[in-house]
């Protein structure tokens, strides 16, 4: 099934593109068709979900889109670049410029304030910090008294606007997010989430979140639905509501 | 309970490995030692016993307590030829018989001996080619002076008889001189019995070696001829009590090294036991979840704590039956590396004594155990609550208060004893006494570890800091984020970098002291002496010193001449007379050369006057102006007046010296014991030694050394030591070097959630290779850095209580050689923890936890 959607007749290249992408695990009679040939395609400055149900394969989806796992067969672009033809150097180097990550838990390194933390990929890369947009993202998250605590003496929701401020701050093409709201309350869990919003909104940035929550589907400006490896469909749009009928319909 | 520990275990086989490695291979040092010393004893005692067997009975001489070897004389072979049921009575002679080289000197520092050669059926020598001498004008020469001096059968060799005259005598073979230590040592001449006796001018007999009549058991003959030498003090012996005897005396020299060895296994155990001690920990801190999973299904602390002592007696038997394979090998290997060295040694099957498979066992097994105590109590504690924490909390380290207080507690009384022993004389107590303190010291560094590992981490991170950039800066916070482990791992190496470091300065100062002090003794280019023998005339004629005079090439030629006098005590002058009996050496010097006194002055050096060094002057009582009694063989009792004393450390004279005339009156015209000589200002240092060698050329007996060569030997012999050492405390370091490859593996192990974190966030491969390569770096740093510091403070330490006076010098090279080496080390085992790390699949890694 191909989903183009919204995004037929745009001139601008989505900023990332599946093309029949398949992943195999293992061999033979234990193999697993985690993904079955998928094409999609992530408009620049939009928010998209991924759904679907437990094990339809949205983790796997997000790691071949963020080059953290290879294909099996098909072609993923970030930008211009087919990424599932680059080494394992080039991969992180470009993963470490253009692509920003959270995770749904342990996304911070214990050895380092938050600040150091929200720093990491910069410095990784060599490049100095844009002290303007750091200002700005550390306003909006509201971790200015923090910056100093490491993440041992964090909450849960700080943490992850911690995790957050740091994907924001390397101006990645993409931020890709697996389920950063699964282990927060929903008044946390809504903050980031706004953070999320605000950052599509105000900074044009692009981000691919994987949730189970039909309300944190609701923020996205798109929900692409999967079930057993495949896109089924999509809506624009979406709130609580929709995606939940949705879900049942897919369900069912 | 047993079933998930050794399930566990199974689990982790490269876990497991690495751990038993640290004690395998102390155990197998251990093992090693044994098996090589046993293997050693066993091959001599088995050559004894079949030289022994070809003798009923032996006779050894009175031990007479005088300078000269005791001797059994020719009355005693008749009288023991008369026994009774004495079928054959042999006597050996053994004596001086200095064979000359091809390049016309004597052989060695020490003239060859000469012995007889007996055949029939006491013949206990053996020919390993070539025949047995039979005539006047044959000789055998032991197989490994033959070889190193060029000689083989059917040669003329010259040998010097006891007055230095030179015979011709043909090589009829080779003797193998078996597990003779004097033979071995000095090299060996074999003669027959008359000709030895000739040639060595011994009389008397140093045994006698019966063979028994048929039907007459050795021990009624050993009654028999006791009681016919009865009160001439002889030991009698059966063939077999000789057996033991030499076995006996043997086996003194091979429990030294085995000993000494054992220290060296020691050092490695401790190292060994630290390492095992931090695995454990970094398993149980790792399995806290689980050890509270099993909690909260029930398993009381009593079966949490036997668990984990379990898996450490299935680590410890494992290790230590390997490394008994492992000792086997290492024994096998140095027996095989000495035979090659040219080591004359007994080819008997590698030995493996019980007890040596009893001990290594024990040791294994009760070092690994006993290194998992504390762990396993602190697995004890972990609370079924745990269990249901997500995320492991980072170990938080506060100073307490008792570790303070202990730490502080080793501190004052190690030092204090250090001070002490500083303070006190240089002797073997201050030694101990040192080594009571440094020992404490060690323990409060042990106990401040975690203390001081932070800002140390730091210090030795700054380096890599700056070099990697992030990987480097991530490094150093991993270094310092678990203080207890870092500490731990690191003092590990810090044992033999210490000791090391130690060894390096004790070495350095006593270079550089007696290097000194040589060129105080030997203030001449060259000294000219005799080969140091038995007999008495080891001294070469005064001509020597008359023919170097006339070479125009050299100057100041300074005789020395000495001979031992009876003592007869010092009066007056000092604190109390000294008492008499006892011998001394006096001397005296004829030539041009100035003693400089300590006390008292040279003006009326004549006859009935003396100067005697410091420690004479001591041991006797008497300061300038007290006299001292001398009895000597031309001039019958003399007093002599102490005009003055000097150091006889660095002043070439006698213990007792003076004027020459008076040294003639008192024991005739006695030849030179040495001659210094100088090469004129301006002489090509060739030149002179040439011309020094011809001089000496008609004396085969008279050595000539040079002040260079003197202190080469003397380097070489240092070089030699400190590289032994060096290189047995290298087990030590590589078994700290598995602890630091060990602990850094779990601690990947532990953290690959983070690193697969870096890794999405776009750390490459090689940076996260050279992040942990950086911290192993700085673990390796640290260690050293603190082993030089120890080593450093306690080689000066017991640089002082070894002697005083002494010109304290670090080696800079080798100690910054040795830190690079340890950081070296350090990153090297790094390498598989870090290829294992940058391998991992990133999205494995992120969804394990
Ligand atoms: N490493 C792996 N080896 C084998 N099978 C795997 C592996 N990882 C995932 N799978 C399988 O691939 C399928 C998709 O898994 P994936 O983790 O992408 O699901 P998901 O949609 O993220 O599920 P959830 O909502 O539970 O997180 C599942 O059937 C899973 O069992
Ligand atoms: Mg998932």
């Amino acid at each position: 099934m191909t989903v183009t959607g919204a995004e037929t007749g745009r001139r601008t290249m989505p900023a990332v593109a599946a093309k029949g992408v398949t992943k195999i695990y293992g061999h033979g009679d234990a193999a697993v068709h985690a993904l079955r040939g998928v094409d999609v395609g992530f408009d620049t400055g939009a928010f998209t979900a991924i759904m679907g149900p437990s094990g339809s394969g949205k983790s796997t989806l997000m790691h071949c889109l963020a080059g953290l796992d290879t294909v099996t067969e098909g072609e993923v672009r970030i930008g211009d670049v087919d990424i599932t033809r680059l080494g394992d150097k080039r991969l992180t180097l470009l993963r470490r410029d253009r692509v920003g990550f959270i995770f749904q838990a342990f996304n911070l390194l214990p050895t380092l304030t938050a600040e150091q933390n929200i720093r990491l990929p910069v410095d990784i890369a060599g490049r100095q910090v844009d002290q303007e947009l750091f200002d700005t993202v550390i306003g909006t998250v509201g971790l200015a008294d923090r910056l100093g605590h490491r993440p041992s003496e964090l909450s849960g929701g700080q943490q992850q606007r911690v995790a957050v401020a740091r994907a924001l701050i390397s101006k990645p093409q993409v931020i890709f997010a697996d389920e950063p709201t699964g282990n927060l309350d929903s008044r946390s869990g809504a903050e980031v989430l706004s953070f999320l919003r605000t950052s599509v909104r105000d900074l044009h940035q692009t981000i691919v979140m994987v949730t189970h929550d039909p309300v944190a589907a609701s923020y996205a400006d798109r929900v692409v639905f999967l079930r057993d490896g495949a896109l089924v469909t999509e809506l624009a749009a979406p709130t609580p509501q929709t995606v939940l009928d949705t879900l049942l319909k897919l369900e069912a | 309970m047993l079933r998930t520990t050794l399930a566990g275990l199974l689990a982790h086989k490269l876990r497991l490995l690495l751990t038993s490695l640290a004690i395998t291979l102390g155990v197998g040092f251990i093992a090693g030692t044994f098996v090589l010393t046993d293997t050693l004893q066993a091959g001599f005692t088995q050559r004894i016993a079949a030289s022994a067997d070809k003798v009923d009975v032996a006779v050894r001489p009175a031990e007479s307590g005088g300078e000269k070897a005791p001797r059994l004389s020719t009355a005693d072979l008749t009288r023991i030829r008369g026994v009774a049921g004495v079928a054959e009575a042999q006597g050996l002679v053994r004596g001086d018989a200095a064979l000359v080289g091809k390049d016309g000197k004597a052989v060695g520092s020490a003239p060859t001996t000469g012995f007889s050669v007996v055949t029939g059926r006491l013949d206990r020598t053996t020919i390993a080619s070539g025949t047995a001498p039979t005539a006047a004008g044959q000789v055998v020469i032991d197989t490994n002076t033959a070889k190193t001096r060029g000689f083989t059968t059917g040669d003329t060799v010259t040998v010097l008889d006891s007055r230095h005259r030179p015979h011709a005598f043909q090589v009829t073979g080779l003797v193998d001189v078996g597990v003779d230590q004097m033979l071995a040592y000095t090299g060996a001449v074999g003669f027959t019995t008359a000709t030895a006796q000739a040639m060595t001018g011994e009389t008397g007999f140093h045994e006698i070696d019966i063979a028994a009549s048929d039907g007459v058991t050795p021990e009624n003959l050993r009654a028999a001829i006791t009681s016919a030498l009865g009160g001439t003090g002889a030991t009698v012996w059966t063939g077999q009590q000789l057996a033991q005897q030499l076995a006996r005396s043997n086996g003194a020299d091979t429990e030294i090294l085995t000993l000494g060895l054992l220290m060296f296994g020691l050092v490695a155990m401790l190292v060994a036991a630290l390492v095992i001690y931090n695995t454990f920990n970094i398993l149980v801190a790792q399995r806290t979840r689980e050890m509270a999973l099993l909690r909260c299904i029930g398993a009381t602390r009593r079966q949490v704590f036997g668990s984990i002592l379990l898996e450490s007696a299935v680590v410890g038997l494992i290790s230590s039956a390997l490394g008994l394979l492992t000792g086997l090998g290492l024994g096998a290997g140095a027996l095989a590396v000495l035979k090659a060295t040219g080591q004359n040694l007994p080819s008997a099957g590698v030995a493996l004594a019980p007890r040596t498979i009893a001990i290594a066992l024990a040791v294994g097994l009760v070092v690994t155990v006993g290194a998992a105590l504390l762990p396993a109590r602190t697995a004890t504690r972990v609370a079924p609550i745990a269990a249901l924490r997500t995320q492991t909390d980072e170990q938080t380290f506060t100073t307490g208060m008792l570790r303070i207080a202990f730490a502080a507690l080793f501190l004052l009384t190690g030092g204090g004893l250090t001070v002490a022993a500083v303070v006190a004389d240089p002797g073997p107590v201050a030694l101990y006494v040192a080594m009571g303190g440094g020992t404490l010291t060690f323990c409060a560094v042990l106990v401040l570890g975690p203390v001081i590992v932070r800002p140390l981490s730091a210090f030795a991170g700054w380096a890599p800091a700056k070099l990697f950039g992030v990987p480097g800066r991530l490094a150093m916070d991993n270094s310092r984020r678990n203080p207890k482990r870092s500490a731990t791992t690191t003092v590990a190496l810090t044992i033999g970098v210490t000791l090391m470091t130690l060894i390096s300065v004790i070495t350095a100062t006593m270079r550089a002291t007696y290097t000194v002090k040589l060129d105080e003794q030997f203030p001449v280019d060259y000294m000219v002496s005799a080969q140091a023998g038995e007999s008495e005339n080891s001294s070469v004629p005064r001509d020597l010193a008359g023919a170097l005079r006339a070479r125009p090439e050299l100057t100041s030629v300074v005789e020395i001449r000495q001979a031992r006098a009876g003592r007869g005590g010092g009066t007056g002058g000092g604190s109390g007379g000294g008492s008499g009996g006892g011998k001394l050496t006096v001397g005296t010097f004829s030539g041009p050369y100035k003693p400089a006194l300590r006390g008292g002055s040279m003006t009326g050096f004549t006859a009935g006057s003396a100067l005697v060094s410091d420690s004479v002057a001591k041991d006797l009582g008497v300061a300038p102006g007290g006299t001292i009694t001398l009895t000597t063989p031309k001039a019958g009792t003399v007093e002599v007046r102490v005009l003055g004393t000097f150091d006889g450390e660095t002043e070439a004279l006698p213990g007792v010296t003076v004027p020459d005339g008076a040294f003639d009156t008192y024991f005739g015209a006695v030849g030179d014991d040495r001659i210094l000589v100088n090469a004129k200002d301006g002489v090509a240092a060739d030149v002179s030694r040439k011309a020094v060698e011809a001089a000496a050329m008609p004396y085969p007996t008279a050595q000539v050394v040079s002040s260079t060569e003197v202190r080469r030997e003397f380097d070489e012999t240092l070089d030699m030591t400190l590289m032994i050492i060096v290189g047995l405390l290298g087990l030590a370091v590589l078994i700290s070097l598995l602890g630091i490859a060990n602990t850094l593996s779990l601690s990947v192990h532990e953290r690959s959630r983070e690193s697969a974190l870096l890794r999405a966030l776009g750390l490459t491969r090689g940076q996260l290779r050279r992040m942990l390569s950086a911290e192993a770096l700085i673990l390796g740093l640290i260690g050293a850095i603190v082993g030089v510091a120890l080593g450093l403070v306690f080689g000066w330490v017991a640089a002082q209580t070894l002697m005083a006076d002494i010109l304290f010098r670090v080696p800079l090279a080798q100690v910054a050689g040795l830190v690079a080496l340890s950081g070296l080390a350090g990153v090297l085992a790094a390498v598989f923890p870090a290829r294992r790390a940058a391998r991992a699949s990133i999205v494995a890694s992120l969804a394990s936890d």
